[in-house]
């Protein structure tokens, strides 16, 4: 599963780099690197829904607080 | 043969002084560069005013084409006269190199030049004339690519006098030490950094003296090409990055997310972006192959603009601030690249505004990039850089 996360301007001011954080160790923690490949990503042309990120082609806005739920729901959910 | 030059300098100011007493000034005419360093009498203001009076007499006049005994004949009519001394003084050292690899030293009783050649030094003759009643040195030679010319102010041959060392750091001493300090260092801010870091330990960091070191290195023309922002008119996109990519020899940066993706699609190349936060403010960086650099946009030239106006104020140039330059975020990357590597910049503007950046729930302007561009132009041109802005 390819998880992209922006790190555009605009993404990075509402806080991309706090959601890479939390997902990286949320990755871990429950071991499953090897099925989750996270990668960055510039601008995708939708900086109002900052912060961006895609889960094989989805697009998903995200906030550090809504992070951990939307790794239960959409990455664990989907695996 | 077309010589370039890297100039750069580094000044310590006497210590408990907020004024530097000696004055540099970095100029370039159509076919040379002029690097000019005036040591005014005493410190603080008195020798802040005398020094800078020199310095830009000198400069102005030899960039109009004034002889010598002009501009001497001007600077002894013109400098105010010391209430204490009863004297109108500061010394003077001038360098001109022009592209032709010719060379030009004028020196008034500041310490000799030293002048590295092949990784040695090169005695500089003493050809003395008499103007105005002033023993002035006056000297002619070439120049060749990998030289670097070193002037100073009597601050370093002092350093250290009746503490660390009886007699002060003798010039022969300053001089073996920069050719090997020559050896080690690439850019001029560094070589002349170093020596004046030499100097501030043997004054156990309280310079009893302004203390300045301005050097000038020979080199390569080495062009950057930067690129930031889309394009207002999407058709412009393909022209832009032929543009951008048109000097094979010059290095390639490009400051945004929109534009790496539009060099990206452009060049027909995968851009690979990392996550690794280096810096908490900066935006990581990205590989595209065939470019030198990629980075995020505004966020980062603000940072690369922080850096450059800290090196042209001089004051913090130290440690600390190469520490910063060396550090992996792609600003410090930039500022490095312009600092050490650059001999003219050439920029490749979008005037495209993206919509979403005028959103006022962000924490900062984002749509600032003109305004960013306008003032690193004009910082880097204070560093004698020549730099040229094409809008899209």
């Amino acid at each position: 599963m390819k998880v992209t996360i922006c790190i555009g301007s605009a993404c990075h001011l509402k806080g991309s780099r706090e959601i890479i954080k939390q997902l990286q160790a949320l990755v871990a923690e429950h071991g499953i690197g090897d099925k989750v490949d996270l990668n960055g990503a510039f601008c995708t042309g939708n900086c109002v829904k900052a912060v961006c990120v895609t889960v094989d082609g989805t697009l998903f806005s995200l906030t550090p607080e809504t992070t951990k739920e939307f790794f239960e729901k959409e990455i664990l959910g989907r695996l | 043969m077309g010589i370039t030059v890297d100039v750069a300098y580094k000044s310590l100011n006497k210590f408990s002084e907020i004024l530097c007493g000696d004055q540099v000034e970095i100029l370039k005419t159509a076919d040379s560069d002029i690097l000019i360093l005036a040591d005014g009498m005493g410190s603080g203001v008195k020798a802040n005013i005398l020094s800078t009076l020199t310095s830009k007499i000198l400069g102005t006049m030899f960039l109009n084409g004034a002889t010598l005994e002009e501009c001497v004949d001007t600077i002894v009519q013109t400098l105010p006269v010391c209430q204490v001394r009863h004297v109108a003084y500061s010394t003077f050292s001038i360098l001109q190199v022009f592209q032709n690899g010719e060379a030009y030293l004028v020196e008034f009783d500041n310490p000799g030049c030293i002048f590295i050649q092949d990784g040695k030094l090169v005695p500089i003759p003493k050809n003395l004339r008499t103007i105005e009643g002033k023993q002035i040195n006056e000297y002619r030679f070439q120049v060749k690519r990998g030289d670097a010319l070193i002037l100073m102010s009597d601050g370093t041959v002092h350093a250290g006098v009746g503490q660390l060392l009886n007699f002060g750091w003798q010039w022969e001493d300053i001089a073996a030490y920069a050719v090997k300090q020559y050896a080690v260092t690439v850019s001029a801010i560094r070589l002349a950094a170093s020596i004046c870091q030499a100097c501030d330990e043997l004054y156990m960091m309280r310079p009893g003296d302004d203390t300045t070191v301005a050097c000038m290195r020979i080199i390569d023309k080495k062009s950057v090409h930067l690129m930031t922002g889309p394009a207002s008119n999407p058709e412009d996109d393909q022209k832009m990055v032929a543009n951008f990519m048109s000097d094979a020899e010059a290095k390639t940066v490009v400051c945004g997310g929109t534009s790496a993706t539009i060099v990206s699609r452009v060049l027909n190349r995968p851009m690979d972006v990392s996550l690794d936060y280096s810096d908490p403010e900066i935006p990581p960086i990205a590989y595209i192959n065939g470019i030198d650099l990629v980075t995020e946009g505004v966020l980062t030239l603000n940072r690369v603009l922080q850096l450059l106006r800290r090196f042209v104020q001089n004051e913090t140039v130290a440690e600390d601030f190469f520490e910063e330059l060396d550090k992996p975020n792609g600003a410090s990357m930039i500022a490095r690249m312009i600092i050490e590597d650059c001999t003219e910049l050439h920029m490749y503007v979008g005037k495209a505004i993206n919509s979403a950046y005028q959103n006022p729930d962000l924490p900062f302007d984002l749509g600032i990039r003109q305004n960013l561009v306008d003032q690193l132009k004009k910082t880097i041109e204070e560093m004698g850089k020549p730099v040229t802005v094409t809008y899209y």
